[in-house]
């Protein structure tokens, strides 16, 4: 389906189906359901980063008027949660492990006493040893945190002998790299309301990624067969993938209220809250080394990383896998060696965050290439090209890079679009005739593997259910969700095309875990491949049996019949001698259109087809389900197909520098995205300018700074967000290689966005300085320290 | 207890509030959902309101500080039926992703071109930097002003949602 010149509603740049109820302040998030009887959590947390529990009092609690119940550990069903792991606990019973870890959970009929009174649950606590970084916590020395120690896992890729291919190298060069935490800081906080139902069970709506993450999760920790809980996604006020795993927690809690007191209860995180015990971007530190031939031909990387999992598990395992595989970006090694080692520590807790563990690593290997270069005294963006893998060659967990990988495209239409070489030459210019200010310019490329990687691939079916209605109108339901990012959107256009129908009359309906199969997360840029395949493929369903009726209706066969533009039409596959028969039995939806000069045209609109087929019992509905192939996977040595398919992406960022304050202000940023196939270019450019401004703030101005694991600036005053003054100019281009197992050819673009865009921007800021960054994020205090160094910039 | 009364949306609302209590905690306990509250700080900008024609954020300002004023909040400027320029120009431009920020940039948008009818992309940054957006990259929305701006002031025709 690559080409899209026949498409009437693929490409275009339609309105969001969601945004109408959205401006008027309709759409409904999960703070904003009233209901009859609804009490209030809080909770009561720990502030100690390690800590054992000795006693919990709730009696000052549970004394104050309008306080319905106080709960602690041993109320909890099955007080073992996790994603992958169940290391932790819903409530904490004889340990706390990160500052904000949680130890009561109080109920009151307002959400201003519950906190009150949670601040009066009296927990005597005997302070552990703790430790705040994940090399020394796998040291003998570090307490340990559970009972295996802090090893929480170690991920490998063997591929070839990188240390021998090093050994007798031309060229080597090693760094060490570290990058900080990123919050999410979606705008609106974690929350979950649960209503409990009678005959037992509980029905969750709530702010969240993945309801079906959130159903495993809520019926674990009760104790419920999972048909007992039901989940509806609210509108979600932005996920970021901080709404991945961590709302099974806040759900559980909710449903644990709303099941002891037999009320609904809500859960909303107060922003500080939020900042505190919530998921982050894992810190990670990166040993990266790198040889070469004279030439500039890499041979050989070896990476050893660490991941920072915090307290517990969540999904340090799954991000790091992603670190893991794409250590090396997108450059060919014929050899590689990396081990991941994923740590707990008493810090905060490590989880999903747009891009993945791949950002990290893009900042290690970009700033490789960037040493190479200058080691080698080559361009360094010569020395990627030379580099760039490209389709059919092996990365370096073995797979023969799949196709749908212009990989080429991306970096040559960045540096026209960019006009890069002009750019730098500016740069130059600049900083010969400025004092206090410098220009720089920084390039980076990515790699991201779409979909889940192979060791969650039995996550990876995906649903949907699409049923017409008599008149016309479409009713969607999908098992992925809509976060801000569009989804919703892009599926409407996709049951709008395969069944002929009009896209403002095609509905997707809130994400309801009664509806749809258990379709995995919305996470890993999957849904609108997942989704969109499901959705077409119950689309394709109806549309074929809509196809019959209308052949029979305009007397010809149904081959003839073709879809688009709100009608079904004959359009003869040879030029016809008559003009077509209208089906006596067809009572009166059929129009005949006036012949154009060859072909002779009847056709059927849409919602008189509808109606007919209503009549004539046609069922309407359909379910659709996508399973990508399997993907065999070797953990041991890192071997085998990790993801289904790669997007490519460029970024170029040009930034001015102050040297007196040490600012740096991001003027430009282009990025260029290999997507498959453009969906949606509004919805599309609306993800990469998102992705812009998230991936700058956490190269420059989102700095995360923790005491012994207690978050100093929990809140937007210290922990600067980009504000609409921050923003760059920002240029999008896509380079369209449709992706044959895409629905009409797409990819996904959530994470891309952000992925290259920090490195881009911090070597800009490096640039600027004559410096290779190899911390994020680049505060002041760093340039200050650069331009101090280097004798006032010079 | 402190007795207020308020013009929401032009209609006149007596209530009963607490000496400290906060105009957004208000607001939402009278059922005006669409105001949303992002931190409750007064560094988000997603409770954003219009107090007598001035843009607030109402989690940091005193209900009863407001006694006899003026609210206007994103329902009340229009509704998905009858959406002012303002919505139907977010709509149109791209401008709303998760949507939790966009009742309160529309009334930032609302607050700036009432008083500066053709306002320049920087003074569109300056008046949207206490509202903050996690989402767009505020490109979509700085359009969706500009072209606000435009329908208001005649020079374009109404844009259809
Ligand atoms: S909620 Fe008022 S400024 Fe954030
Ligand atoms: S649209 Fe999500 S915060 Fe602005």
């Amino acid at each position: 389906m690559s080409d899209t010149s026949r498409l009437n509603v693929i490409g275009r740049p339609l309105p969001r189906v969601d945004a109408l109820e959205k401006v008027d302040g309709k759409a409904r998030y999960v703070d904003d359901y009233r209901i009859e009887g609804l009490v209030h959590c809080a909770m009561t947390l720990s502030p100690h980063p390690h800590a054992e529990v000795l006693s919990i009092r709730t009696d000052e609690a549970l004394a104050v008027p309008g306080v319905l119940g106080v709960f602690t550990a041993p109320d909890v069903p099955v007080n073992q949660i996790g994603c992958v792991f169940q290391d932790q606990p819903l409530l904490a019973a004889e340990r706390v492990r990160f500052v904000g870890d949680r130890v009561a959970l109080v109920v009151a009929k307002t959400r201003d006493i519950a906190r009150k009174a949670a601040a009066l649950v009296k927990v005597d606590y005997r302070p552990l040893p703790s430790v705040h970084d994940a090399e020394e916590a796998l040291k003998d020395v570090a307490p340990k945190l559970h009972a295996q120690g802090n090893l929480l896992a170690h991920q490998k890729i063997r591929f070839g002998d990188a240390a021998a291919c090093l050994a007798a190298c031309d060229v080597v060069v090693e760094h060490e790299f570290e990058v900080n935490y990123q919050e999410h800081a979606y705008l609106e906080p974690q929350g979950a309301l649960a209503v409990p139902e009678a005959g037992g069970g509980v029905t969750i709506a709530g702010s969240m990624q993945c309801p079906f993450y959130v159903q495993s999760g809520v019926a674990r920790a009760l104790g419920l067969d999972r048909n007992r809980v039901r989940v509806e996604q609210a509108v979600t006020g932005g996920g970021f993938g901080g709404k991945e795993e961590y709302p099974s927690e806040v759900a559980a809690l909710a449903a644990l209220a709303a099941l002891a007191t037999g009320r609904p209860a809500k859960l909303v995180f107060s922003r500080a809250e939020d900042f505190q015990i919530s998921t982050k971007r894992h810190r990670m530190r990166m040993r990266y080394k790198v040889g070469a031939d004279r030439e500039g031909k890499l041979q050989a990387i070896y990476v050893t990383q660490f991941v920072d999992s915090g307290g517990y598990a969540g999904l340090s395992t799954v991000v790091a896998e992603r670190a893991n595989t794409t250590a090396a970006g997108p450059y060919f090694f014929p050899n590689a060696h990396v081990d991941t080692f994923i740590v707990y520590t008493n810090n905060l807790l490590g989880g999903a965050f747009r891009g993945f563990g791949n950002p990290q690593v893009t900042f290690a290997i970009e700033g490789m290439m960037e040493r190479l270069a200058a080691r080698l005294g080559m361009d360094p963006v010569e020395l990627r090209r030379k580099n760039l893998l490209s389709e059919g060659m092996p990365l370096i967990c073995g797979q023969a890079l799949p196709p749908s990988a212009p990989s080429r495209d991306v970096l040559d239409t960045l540096a026209q679009r960019s006009d890069f070489d002009r750019l730098r030459a500016e740069a130059l210019e600049f900083n010969r005739t400025h004092r206090f200010r410098r220009k720089g310019v920084g390039l980076a490329l990515s790699m991201y593997g779409c979909c889940l990687h192979a060791g969650g691939q039995h996550l990876e079916g995906s649903g949907a259910l699409v049923q017409v209605r008599a008149d016309g109108s479409v009713e969607v339901n999908i098992g992925g969700t809509e976060l801000g990012q569009g989804a919703f959107t892009v599926v409407a256009q996709i049951a709008a095309e395969t069944l002929g129908a009009d896209y403002a009359r095609v509905r997707v309906l809130p994400t309801d875990t009664r509806m749809v199969a258990d379709s995995g997360p919305t996470v890993a840029s999957r849904t609108t491949i997942m989704s969109g395949n499901a959705v077409r493929a119950a689309s394709l369903q109806i549309r074929s049996r809509l196809v019959e009726l209308a052949a029979s209706m305009l007397g010809c066969p149904s081959r003839e019949v073709e879809v688009g533009n709100g009608a079904y039409r004959q359009v003869p596959v040879d030029p016809p001698a008559l003009r077509p028969e209208v089906s006596a039995s067809a009572p009166s939806p059929v129009t005949i259109d006036h012949p154009s000069s060859t072909i002779s045209q009847a056709n059927v609109r849409f919602p008189d087809l509808c109606m007919e087929a209503f009549r004539r019992k046609l069922h309407l509905a359909a379910s659709g389900w996508y399973a990508p192939p399997p993907k065999p996977w070797d953990k041991d040595t890192g071997q085998g197909i990790a993801y289904s398919v790669y997007c490519f992406t460029g970024n170029v960022a040009v930034v001015e520098v102050d040297l007196i304050g040490g600012l740096v202000k991001v003027e430009k940023v282009f990025a260029v995205h290999d997507v498959g196939q453009v969906l949606n270019p509004v919805t599309l450019e609306g993800q990469v300018h998102g992705g812009i401004v998230q991936g700058m703030g956490w190269a420059l101005s989102e700095n995360l700074v923790l005491d012994k694991g207690r978050c100093l600036n929990p809140g937007f005053t210290d922990y600067l967000i980009p504000s609409s003054l921050d923003m760059p100019q920002m240029d999008a281009t896509f380079v369209e290689e449709p992706y044959p197992d895409g629905p009409f050819g797409a990819k996904g673009i959530g994470e891309p966005s952000l992925i290259s865009v920090p490195t881009a921007v911090a070597l800009a800021a490096g640039d600027a300085c004559g410096q290779l960054p190899d911390r994020l994020p680049v505060t002041p205090e760093t340039v200050l320290r650069w331009t101090a160094k280097d004798g006032n910039g010079q | 207890m402190v007795n207020v009364t308020l013009t929401l949306n032009g209609e006149k609302t007596a209530c009963t509030v607490l000496p400290d209590e906060k105009l957004l905690d208000t607001l939402r306990r009278l059922g005006r959902t669409d105001v949303k509250k992002g931190c409750g700080e007064g560094t988000c900008g997603s409770c954003s309101v219009l107090l007598n024609g001035r843009l607030v954020a109402s989690c940091i300002v005193f209900t009863a500080a407001a006694d006899g004023g003026e609210i206007l909040t994103a329902a009340g400027l229009g509704t998905a039926d009858n959406p002012h320029p303002i919505q139907s120009s977010f709509v149109k431009a791209g401008a709303v992703q998760c949507g939790f920020c966009t009742p309160g940039m529309v009334l930032a948008a609302k607050a700036l071109l009432d008083v500066v009818p053709e306002p320049d992309v920087q003074q569109i940054k300056l008046a949207l930097d206490g509202n903050l957006c996690r989402c767009t990259g505020y490109v979509k929305i700085i359009d969706a002003v500009q072209s606000a701006a435009r329908t208001l002031a005649g020079k374009d025709e109404v844009p259809h949602a």
